[in-house]
């Protein structure tokens, strides 16, 4: 019963472009409701991780069990029932460009869900307004919509099935400051209330300290270390010490510092 | 009236699935009906959605999640046309956003109706997910339906695309003149490398359709004119027809109606797939002319290439006459092959050459307009590539009729 309460169970995962190896024997598990930042530097393979974990990209090597289910064993349509739990935000939004906004969002509830036609309209907004976009955004097409607003509109899209775990890829990047946090916001709240599970690649600072219950950090490719961003931040690999107490993050880890001074 | 009768319906979905169901039980008091839910109010059980009437006489709704609290079936409202349902059968709760919406608008319609609805039965989450969802519902807004100008305001507005998709084409070829004349002069600026790396996709890699067609269409010429000239024992005239219609015409005009089609189309996918990414406005923004890198060594390339894919197109039109005429008509080959030069002068194969050239700005500019003028969607993209097809085969073939005109006048 250990894999019952893992949403992903990746291990021995081997990715390998030519001779190019990006991952190496990379394990990784999620628990269900966990909200799961995955850093490490440029290049690292935290796209390719993601897409291998979506079924997008089939790894060279390794086993990835999703839902208690072994994915890469599992027959085609076994693999789209998979994929129908899992609400993707790719990074630059992969919009429809011919449909608008609305029709985005519904195409998927049209294609896989079973709701009334009269209250399709009625749910599309509802995802668009969780996700925080204006009512008068719905009949827009993308090209219409700014940088931040595609994001929602994304964000809306992956929402629409409901799905037990969400993959977000660079969510808050393109988003101002306030935007952010209020993403990371809606994300946590989406998480208490539905018992989402959500993996996030992430640069973002406020999201890895404030936005995330665990970090797993890329590096040597492999997940190098698995914890929260507190944690992670004390160990003293190289790659640790680089991203973690040097440059912009040491103002987080001052206040957490601070924070567990006036609290002792 | 109470109803619960979309329960146990048996569906094609997978059997892990239960639709969602309601079923109306009494409450304490006689006005209190219990609104048990039921099954999945997920977005893939709402179809259809379980009708939730208010019982007659009912101004308490009590809310319940099935799985919590056993149902008794004594205690069930049922009416004539629907049997009390299985209480056993009824399957826990799953909630998602769709659900809690079907759901939380009868909530607060009957809410607002002065109906007293008691939830505090549901789990904390679902009352959270229930207001939230209330919170952010919305209706959709109003499309604005598009004033339908009539047939007379579809032709006005069609002919003044036109007008304005013709004039952007002067506009175009005028910018070719105004900015491709000067490069031209200084033509060590001009981006050689580029212009290599198009004539090698346009020309080279284009040679073994435009030979194989011109060959076989030589053939079908020579089959055809030669059945009517052999009943008169002209078959060494076959070298005349073949020659001429070659030379003059289906020689270039194929070579550059394959060209419209194979390399006019990709210009016009690749300016298109660059708008829509914004590389042509990276490129503008770089202070980097985009005539200048990516549409002048289209236009110079296919004015090199055509006319010596014409000229190929024309040798293998010859090679394809030749063969039907030596094997099915009787002419030994060193008898055609030393008629040409008898039959056609230079003057006839540089009157079909001369018109490649013009063939190639067509086809290239008509390409990279179409291309430069796709805006928002992948499915322009398609349009303008159609658009781009259609009308460089339509003005290399109007272009061809002209300069028979002129040839004709001009005594050729």
């Amino acid at each position: 019963m250990s894999g019952a309460d893992l949403v992903i169970e990746a291990s021995g995962i081997v990715n390998r472009f030519d001779h190019n190896v990006v991952h190496e024997g990379l394990n990784l598990a999620i628990p269900r409701g966990c909200i799961m930042a995955l850093v490490g530097g440029s290049g690292t393979g935290k796209t390719v991780l993601l897409r291998t974990l979506i079924l997008l990209h089939e790894p060279q090597g390794g086993s990835l069990q999703l839902f208690g289910q072994d994915a890469r064993a599992a027959q085609y349509s076994a693999r789209q029932r998979l994929r129908q739990r899992i609400g993707v935000l790719f990074q630059g939004g992969a919009l429809f460009t011919g449909l608008t906004v609305l029709e985005n969002v519904l195409l998927p509830i049209r294609e896989h869900g079973a709701v009334e036609r009269s209250d399709l309209a009625d749910l599309g907004m509802l995802k668009l307004r969780l996700a925080g976009l204006p009512p008068d955004a719905a009949h827009k097409y993308p090209a219409e919509l700014s940088g931040g607003m595609v994001k929602r509109a994304a964000l809306a899209r992956a929402l629409a099935l409901d799905p037990e775990l969400l993959v977000l890829d660079e969510p808050t990047s393109g988003l101002d400051p306030i935007g952010a946090s209020a993403f990371d916001r809606l994300v946590r709240e989406l998480r208490d209330l539905l018992g989402l599970t959500i993996l996030q690649a992430t640069h973002d600072l406020d999201s890895i300290w404030h936005g995330s219950d665990m970090v797993a950090f890329l590096a040597r490719k492999r997940v190098l270390a698995l914890g929260p961003a507190a944690e992670l931040a004390l160990r003293d690999e190289p790659e640790l010490v680089a991203y973690f107490r040097e440059g912009r993050s040491l103002a987080f880890l001052h206040e957490l510092q601070a924070a567990s001074e006036t609290g002792a | 009236m109470a109803r619960g009768a979309h329960c146990m319906t048996p569906t094609e979905r997978p059997p892990a699935l239960q639709p969602a169901c309601a079923l109306w039980c009494a409450g304490d008091a006689p006005d209190m009906r219990t609104l048990t839910l039921g099954g999945a109010w997920t977005v893939h059980g709402l179809d259809p959605a379980p009708a939730l009437h208010l019982p007659a006489g009912c101004t308490t709704v009590r809310v319940t999640a099935a799985g919590d609290a056993a149902i008794h079936a004594a205690t069930l409202v049922t009416t004539r046309d629907m049997p009390a349902a299985e209480p056993a059968a009824v399957v826990p709760l799953q909630l998602d956003t769709a659900g809690a919406l079907v759901l939380g608008r009868s909530l607060k319609a009957w809410a607002d109706a002065g109906i007293v609805v008691d939830r505090s039965a549901l789990t904390p989450a679902h009352r959270q997910l229930l207001d939230l969802v209330l919170a952010r519902a919305a209706p959709a807004p109003q499309l604005q339906p598009r004033a339908h100008a009539g047939l007379l305001g579809d032709i006005g507005r069609a002919a003044v695309a036109a007008v304005r998709e013709g004039r952007e084409f002067l506009a175009f070829v005028g910018e070719l003149a105004w900015r491709g004349v000067p490069l031209l002069l200084t033509f060590w600026r001009i981006r050689w490398r580029e212009v290599v790396v198009e004539i090698d996709a346009a020309g080279l890699r284009a040679l073994g359709i435009v030979g194989l067609l011109s060959f076989l269409i030589g053939m079908v010429m020579a089959y055809q004119g030669g059945a009517t000239l052999a009943t008169y024992g002209a078959n060494i005239l076959i070298v005349n027809l073949v020659a001429i219609i070659t030379l003059r015409e289906l020689g270039p005009l194929l070579a550059a109606i394959l060209v419209a089609g194979r390399t006019g189309s990709s210009y016009t996918a690749q300016l298109g797939t660059m708008r829509i990414t914004e590389e042509i406005d990276a490129l503008q923004a770089l202070g980097l002319s985009p005539f200048e890198i990516l549409v002048f060594p289209k236009v110079v390339a296919l004015v090199i290439t055509l006319p010596l894919l014409s000229l190929f197109a024309d040798v293998m039109g010859l090679i394809g006459g030749g063969v039907v005429a030596s094997a099915g008509y009787g002419v030994p080959w060193n008898e055609y092959l030393s008629r040409i030069p008898q039959v056609v002068g230079v003057q006839t194969l540089m009157l079909g050459l001369a018109k490649a050239p013009v063939f190639a700005v067509i086809i290239a500019l008509v390409g990279c307009m179409q291309g430069l003028r796709v805006s928002g969607s992948a499915a322009s993209v398609g349009r303008a590539t159609t658009v781009a097809v259609v009308q460089s085969i339509f003005l290399v073939i109007v272009i061809d009729a002209g300069f028979s005109i002129v040839y004709n006048l001009l005594g050729l």
